[in-house]
């Protein structure tokens, strides 16, 4: 889910999608950033995203990804699910 | 549009590995130069980001999962490696296969057989409305009589349960112009016997009602292959005539191609003629078992309530029948049962037993190959350990598994369906015209799927014993050397043995049903037919209506035959009868004897009724008991005598003096002058079948006062029958132009021939034995030895701690030997079993049958000695030294 709002800013190369997630999380999540690629290619593979070779801002090569239409639908149920369960949990922990 | 784009990565594998090694690559690349930037020297921003990245082989292992179809590229792998190692150890992988490909062909070959006879239903539409019922009287020993004209008469029409009722008589006729003619099979049929059947004429139309009296004009239905080959596919032949029996028949109906009524050959069809008082009430038990009846059941009609209805209809019919009270004392009854059950019902049995002893064989082989896949997995057993140990999954280890049993079974599959078509093949050939409802054995493509989908199968299952062992292997015991200890190599070891127990009762089941057969079979062989059979030849003559329509034109006839025959050089006797024992005929009439008074809760009696002339007695060679045989004059003589057998002498007059009395024909008394008077008692013959136990007593009257448009000769030679074959035909011919001698064979023959029910299962039975037999060998052999190669160290260590070799070697015959014993005992129980099972086909022989077993065990027992010999042998010739160093 995480991939798709970053990639909804617009398209990204692997690692700026890595650097971006650092950056929004505030440095909470820092997982191996290997671990994105699969992530990458399951999305892709589901049709929320789509790739392309281009060059990047500092003249390399780089795979660039984006959205999807399917994508963004996609990233706007997981976020009201997202929300639905965080107001949930936030009611039953503020309850008592 | 998923599936596809899924679909396509499995061809673009290259360029997208490359792809994605490429953008890895570039991800690393950025995160050391940014390193580099932030002041880092290249080897460690190198490696920091390296660091930073994670496992790079890991996370393209992931990434090549997550893209899918990895499964298919292990597969793909696994099968390469595991045809590799098969074809290095070419011992086993041709053992293997040589024993999948037997006992899966055997199985396939036998079920063509079973699937064409039993499991297919009869080519007709809607077959299983197919019906067909006979006259029965079980207390008189007439358990099928056919069905009478008065039957068909009566019921067509007013049995409500049926749609359509229709009758038939199978016979031969003589076709063709004087000089040029030839033998063809014939039946007689109603007009509705095509429609019953639901068979639509190519050309033509059926017969119709009048067509039936004798006063109509002679017609004929000809099957389509017989138009092919003798009307040659004439398009008119409507219309044109045959010569049949020396008379113009016209035709006027061709039948479908491929038409075949259950297994008769017959290509020509008659109207079945009778007259009014053949159809009358009296005739209504005078059937005689020539005619028969089939019915169509009407729709969502049953066979039970046919059956009542049926029973229904006699006992209305019955009311008013002088013999009804006699027949029902008979035990009379008409049963209805379904047409093709009817048919199989003899081989039924024979055909069960037939595939479950290829079935046995079948486990056996599987077992067999299960014991030395497991003995393979151990010698490879370290391997596997250490490559669990190194991160195989559980998957892997199975895959690999899978991969080898299933390639084994597959190809070994192959193999069986190659041997299973030949077979079949064979079988179609040697026996294909004694099956019954003249099916076509065929290897077709629905056979062949089930085949491979069990090979397939097969494979699969065969694969969780090893893949079970594999997984199971305690790592840090099969890392060291292989020892004794260890709960895998007990668990297995156990699970081996096993097998091999279970193989050997197998076996012995099967050989003990071999041997209860083959008993069965010797002592029927052994069983006087009750004359001598040797050098005597007999064939059957049928004496067409137009020529020999009365008695004494047939009787003429024989005379001068006999006349003939008898001065031909090398013939010492010769006669003629109406019947002949193991001739396939068997009516049976009823007498009824002069004074006898039947007592009241006895019900009437059935027998054979012969008409015999010239020397048929000392021809066929029945000892004479009493009084004289009947001789050539006694059918010309006013006064009527008969001769009886014993068996007949016995029933009626228990303390003899039978010579005097007097008897008539049929089942009441009639005219003092029709009597016939008792002159002489001769021995009891068998008349169908070696194993007949009811002797139901035999009349002889002279074939002048009863003959039979179908008569059998009979001549007793000095030189051997079948040179005499020739002489028969053309003396025959000289004396009528037309008539051929049919059915030429040796009366041993015809013995033989009866006995083939008998001795083809016992033949396979012991095929099978064989075959089980050399399964249990390699299966016994192979597990004592490599017990004997496992055991090395121990065996090792206790030689040099002054263990005798011949110690050693005992203890491992004493293994092999326990495992024998477990397994005969429990092929003891097998036998048992199967021998109660198989009594409908045994003769004399019972469940325990002590002889049979006892040679059973003491082959089983000679032959697993000698595979345990072996591996003993090599176990005491074990160095110590070598042994202990080696692991």
């Amino acid at each position: 889910m995480l991939i798709l709002r970053v990639l909804n800013r617009g398209e990204m190369h692997g690692w700026g999608i890595a650097d971006r997630i650092e950056y929004l999380s505030k440095k909470v999540f820092t997982v191996g950033e290997g671990s994105l690629y699969p992530a990458l290619y399951r999305l892709q593979g589901q049709g929320w995203i789509e790739s392309e070779w281009g060059i990047s801002d500092n003249n390399r090569k780089a795979k660039f990804y984006r959205l999807t239409k399917a994508g963004k639908k996609q990233l706007e149920i997981e976020t009201e699910t997202w929300d639905r369960l965080a107001l949930a949990i936030g009611d039953i922990i503020r309850s008592t | 549009m998923q599936f596809f784009r899924k679909l396509s990565t499995l061809w673009r594998k290259n360029e997208l590995d490359a792809d994605m090694a490429e953008e890895l690559r570039l991800h690393l690349e950025q995160r050391t130069r940014e390193n580099i930037a932030a002041g880092m020297n290249p080897d460690e921003a190198q490696y920091a980001a390296q660091r930073q990245f994670g496992n790079l082989a890991a996370i393209q292992e992931q990434a090549r999962e997550v893209r899918g179809w990895v499964w298919l590229e292990q597969s793909g792998k696994n099968l390469y490696f595991a045809a590799r190692s098969l074809a290095k150890s070419p011992a086993f992988t041709v053992t293997a296969l040589a024993t999948l490909a037997l006992c899966l062909g055997a199985n396939l070959a036998i079920f063509a057989v079973v699937d064409a006879v039993l499991l297919r239903p009869l080519p007709f539409p809607e077959a299983r409305e197919l019906v067909t019922m006979f006259n029965t009287y079980p207390k008189a020993g007439v358990l099928n009589d056919g069905s009478s004209l008065t039957n068909y008469y009566e019921r067509r029409g007013n049995v409500a349960a049926f749609s359509s009722l229709s009758i038939y008589r199978e016979g031969t006729v003589i076709v063709g112009a004087t000089g040029a003619t030839d033998r063809q099979t014939a039946m007689q049929v109603s007009p509705e016997f095509f429609s019953t059947l639901g068979v639509k004429l190519a050309r033509g139309r059926a017969f119709t009602e009048e067509e039936t009296t004798y006063q109509a004009g002679g017609v004929v239905i000809v099957s389509d292959g017989y138009w092919r080959q003798r009307l040659h596919a004439d398009p008119e032949v409507l219309g044109q005539e045959v010569r049949v029996d020396g008379l113009p028949q016209k035709v006027v109906g061709v039948l479908p191609s491929g038409f075949r009524f259950l297994s008769s050959e017959a290509q020509l069809y008659f109207p079945l003629r009778s007259g009014p008082q053949q159809r009358a009430a009296s005739e209504r038990h005078s059937g005689g078992g020539a005619i028969k009846m089939i019915a169509r059941l009407g729709p969502g009609i049953s066979i039970a309530e046919a059956q009542s209805q049926i029973d229904a209809h006699n006992a209305a019919m019955s009311v008013g029948d002088p013999e009804a009270k006699a027949m029902a004392e008979a035990g009379f009854r008409t049963p209805v049962l379904s047409l093709q059950a009817a048919q199989v019902a003899s081989v039924r049995p024979l055909l069960l037993l037939v595939q479950s002893g290829a079935f046995f064989l079948l486990l056996i082989g599987l077992v067999n190959l299960v014991n030395l896949l497991l003995v393979r997995a151990s010698t490879r057993a370290k391997e596997c350990a250490v490559r669990q140990a190194l991160g195989a999954s559980r998957r892997h280890v199975v895959g690999e598994v899978l991969a080898e049993t299933t390639l084994l079974a597959v190809v070994g599959g192959l193999g069986g369906l190659a041997l299973g078509a030949g077979g079949t093949g064979f079988v179609a050939a040697v026996c294909g015209d004694q099956l019954p409802l003249g099916v076509h054995l065929s290897f077709d493509w629905r056979l062949a799927l089930v085949a491979f989908g069990g090979a397939v199968a097969l494979g699969a299952i065969t694969a969780v014993p090893i893949a079970w062992f594999n997984l199971r292997a305690h790592l840090a015991n099969a890392l060291q050397s292989e020892s004794r200890g260890s709960t895998a190599g007990r668990a297995a070891q156990r699970l081996r043995h096993g097998f091999v127990v279970g193989q050997i009762a197998l076996a012995f089941v099967l050989l003990a049903g071999a041997g209860l057969l083959g008993t069965s079979l010797r002592q029927v062989m052994a069983i006087s037919p009750g004359f001598s059979s040797g050098q005597i030849l007999s064939g059957q003559i049928s004496l067409p209506y137009k020529t020999y329509g009365s008695d004494r034109a047939r009787l003429a006839f024989t005379e001068r035959l006999i006349g003939e025959v008898g001065h031909e050089p090398g013939v010492v006797a010769a006669g003629v009868s109406t019947n002949v024992p193991f001739s396939g005929n068997g009516g049976k009439s009823s007498v009824t004897v002069v004074g006898y008074i039947r007592p009241p809760d006895e019900s009437l009696r059935a027998n054979y009724t012969f008409g015999v002339d010239g020397d048929y007695f000392a021809a066929l060679g029945l000892p004479l008991v009493e009084g004289r045989f009947l001789s050539a004059a006694d059918s010309r003589r006013t006064e009527r005598v008969c001769v009886i057998d014993e068996a007949f002498a016995r029933y009626y007059w228990k303390q003899g003096g039978a010579i005097g009395h007097r008897l008539y024909q049929g089942s009441q008394a009639g005219n003092e002058s029709e009597a016939f008077t008792i002159v002489g008692v001769v021995g009891v013959a068998k008349q169908e079948d070696l194993a007949d136990r009811e002797a139901l007593g035999t009349v002889y009257l002279p074939f002048g006062y009863r003959s039979d448009e179908s008569i059998y000769v009979v001549v007793r030679s000095n030189v051997p029958s079948q040179s005499l074959g020739h002489v028969l035909q053309s003396t025959v011919r000289k004396i009528d132009p037309e008539l051929p001698v049919n059915d030429l064979r040796s009366m041993e023959t015809r013995i033989a021939d009866s006995l083939v029910a008998r001795r083809s299962p016992a033949l396979l039975a012991v095929i099978f034995g064989g075959f089980a037999l050399l399964l249990t060998v390699i299966g016994t052999y192979g597990v004592l030895s490599h017990a004997v190669a496992q055991r090395r160290h121990e065996i090792g260590v206790r030689m040099a701690l002054g263990a005798q070799p011949g110690q050693i070697g005992r203890q491992f015959l004493r293994l092999g030997l326990r495992l024998l014993a477990a397994g005969m005992l429990l092929g003891l129980l097998g036998a048992w079993l199967a021998g109660n099972a198989m009594q409908s086909l045994l003769f004399g022989v019972p469940a325990l049958h002590w002889p049979t077993l006892v040679s059973v065990c003491v082959v089983l027992i000679v032959i697993s000695l000698g595979a345990c010999l072996i591996p003993a042998r090599r176990a005491t010739k074990v160095d110590p030294m070598v042994a202990l160093r080696s692991e």
